[in-house]
């Protein structure tokens, strides 16, 4: 049996004025799901956890979040939600520790259980030896970590994560999703937001794609990627220089060609005909086929393509 | 309950986090000590008729500036939208805000009275006015702060927009001048002012003497002064504060 549905929403929709920036929103996470929901900037994504964590009004729609309405009863809804923005913002002049200790009483947690809860979350986010630091002092990777520590000090049943690796370098951005996944297995439910679709991928198993203030498609990243399952990609490498247009009219099977890294990422409608037509390439242009890999449509490659179908008109919303 | 508790959260960490900024310092308590002290020189025999006015201004410039460059700040460095998101009323925040600043205007208001205390011997007359007066203002003055910052974002806008009311305030309240000798033209104007009923309370509480033949005159003007300034401050901080 599937778990509950923690969050609901359907036919939300909100205005800036002339500016549509959400319509007939609807998609629902259930219970101990990590949800990716992407889009481009404008899509509307900030607004969509603005609603759903109650800083801003809806024009229409429904929206439940652990079977209550945020509009109806905001305070039962917060005190089971975590938010992390897309900025880390904590409070500059007070200590790590002071500053979950502060949430943790806006949140109503007893001073001993604050107590256990802050020394707790300042070891697993790796933070202890910064517990008496000011929060202003702290390097963006580690403001970061303490302010999805800090959404966590009421142990909320769902988690908001705005672009939560964005500016980090790659190691931060590692342990942060080795963490997210952590919080997730303690059977929190995970609400992302991002643009980073490899981090997508690497989380989540469902997304919804949000375009223009619409869900264009949602479901799981295997269903997604099956959109674009047409097309085959090779990826391959010669052992010397390669012009991207000759290699197109001498191998009529190569669809589009680009330049990944130091190899050429090829979409092929035959990939037996491409094959025969790439050695028969090298051959004749003097080179060496030094390396060659299929490869199935990215959730990036399915994103572009939905991206492409969709967006026609640059008229934008943050 | 549990709201009040979380409204005196955010009255603590603000008192941690902003108490001694020196803006807060110089308007707050420099700015009235040197003034009270000049027109001490001036006329040894006539400070106590103004140091009921100094007093209400030190209340006044303390609790505005302060619950105005908290939330302006706040919302500046995005912690305020950490209020927000957490599970409160719009009532406990402004409560917990408003409570802050007004312990701020209250206790700079106190050392100044204290002040006068010892080096110019003042004395009260009323304990239960003086006190009145200034809780009552302090919070008024609060309210009035924090509908000025939710207003705007900068600092220095909440600043100017409250300088619009502060010092015509000043004027038409009874401050520098006593209310009887106002001109008549004025004195509605003066009616219309929460500053007047805290002068006035002040006034019955240092020297028993008041314009108003009743304490209870004052005491229901600044009450309702209250009343109304906490219900618009609501209505504006829930229509604004996300923005």
């Amino acid at each position: 049996m599937e778990p509950p549905e923690i969050i609901r929403v359907s036919g939300l929709s909100k205005a800036y004025g002339p500016l549509q920036a959400l319509q007939g929103v609807q998609f629902s996470v259930r219970r101990g799901e990590i949800l990716a929901y992407l889009g481009p900037n404008g899509a509307g994504k900030t607004t969509t956890i603005k609603i759903l964590s109650g800083l801003l009004r809806r024009d229409a729609g429904e929206v439940a979040i652990c079977g209550a309405d945020v509009a109806r009863d905001p305070v039962f809804v917060k005190q089971r939600i975590g938010v992390v923005p897309d900025e880390s913002n904590l409070y500059p002049e007070l200590s790590c520790r002071r500053n979950l200790d502060y949430l943790g009483e806006l949140y109503g947690l007893p001073r001993p259980r604050r107590q256990a809860r802050a020394t707790e979350l300042l070891a697993q986010f790796d933070l202890t030896a910064k517990a008496a630091a000011p929060f202003g002092s702290l390097s963006r990777g580690m403001k970061r970590r303490l302010t999805i520590a800090a959404a966590l000090m009421h142990d909320p049943q769902v988690f908001f994560l705005d672009e939560p690796t964005t500016g980090l370098d790659v190691p931060s951005s590692r342990a942060l999703r080795a963490l997210i996944r952590v919080i997730n297995q303690q059977g929190t439910t995970v609400f992302l937001t991002t643009h980073n679709l490899q981090e997508a991928e690497a989380l989540c198993r469902r997304v919804v794609i949000l375009i223009k203030g619409r869900v264009v498609a949602q479901g799981t990243i295997g269903a997604i990627r099956e959109r674009v399952s047409r097309v085959n990609l090779l990826t391959v490498t010669f052992s010397g220089e390669v012009s991207p247009e000759v290699l197109r009219r001498a191998c009529p099977a190569v669809l589009a060609v680009t330049p990944q890294d130091n190899a050429w990422r090829l979409e092929v409608a035959d990939p037996h005909a491409a094959l025969g037509q790439l050695l028969a390439f090298s051959a004749t242009a003097g080179l060496r086929l030094e390396g060659i890999n299929s490869a199935g449509a990215s959730l990036e490659d399915a994103f572009m393509e939905i991206l492409q179908d969709n967006l026609t008109d640059p008229g934008t919303v943050s | 309950m549990i709201q009040v508790r979380r409204a005196l959260a955010i009255s603590r960490k603000d008192m941690e986090s902003y108490y001694g900024k020196p803006p807060l310092i110089t308007w707050g308590l420099l700015f009235p000590a040197v003034l009270m002290l000049s027109l001490y020189v001036k006329d040894p025999g006539t400070y106590l008729d103004i140091a009921p006015g100094i007093i209400a201004m030190t209340l006044l410039f303390g609790n505005t500036s302060m619950a105005a460059i908290v939330v302006t700040f706040e919302k500046r460095a995005g912690t305020f939208q950490r209020l927000l998101l957490a599970p409160l009323t719009s009532s406990t925040i402004l409560l917990g805000k408003a409570a802050s600043a007004a312990a701020y205007g209250l206790a700079t208001s106190l050392v100044l009275t204290l002040g006068l205390g010892l080096l110019l011997g003042l004395r009260l007359h009323g304990l239960w006015c003086f006190a009145l007066g200034l809780g009552a203002g302090a919070l008024c003055f609060s309210l009035l702060g924090l509908m000025a910052a939710v207003l705007v974002r900068e600092v220095f806008e909440a600043m100017t927009l409250m300088n619009f009311f502060r010092f015509p305030l000043l004027f038409v309240s009874g401050v520098f001048m006593p209310l009887a000798h106002l001109p008549w033209w004025l004195k509605p104007v003066a009616l219309a002012s929460p500053l007047t009923y805290v002068v006035e309370l002040l006034r019955l509480g240092i020297s028993g003497k008041s314009y108003f033949i009743s304490p209870y005159t004052p005491i229901l003007g600044l009450l309702l002064f209250l009343t109304g300034s906490w219900l618009i401050a609501g209505a504006i901080f829930r229509r604004r504060a996300a923005r």
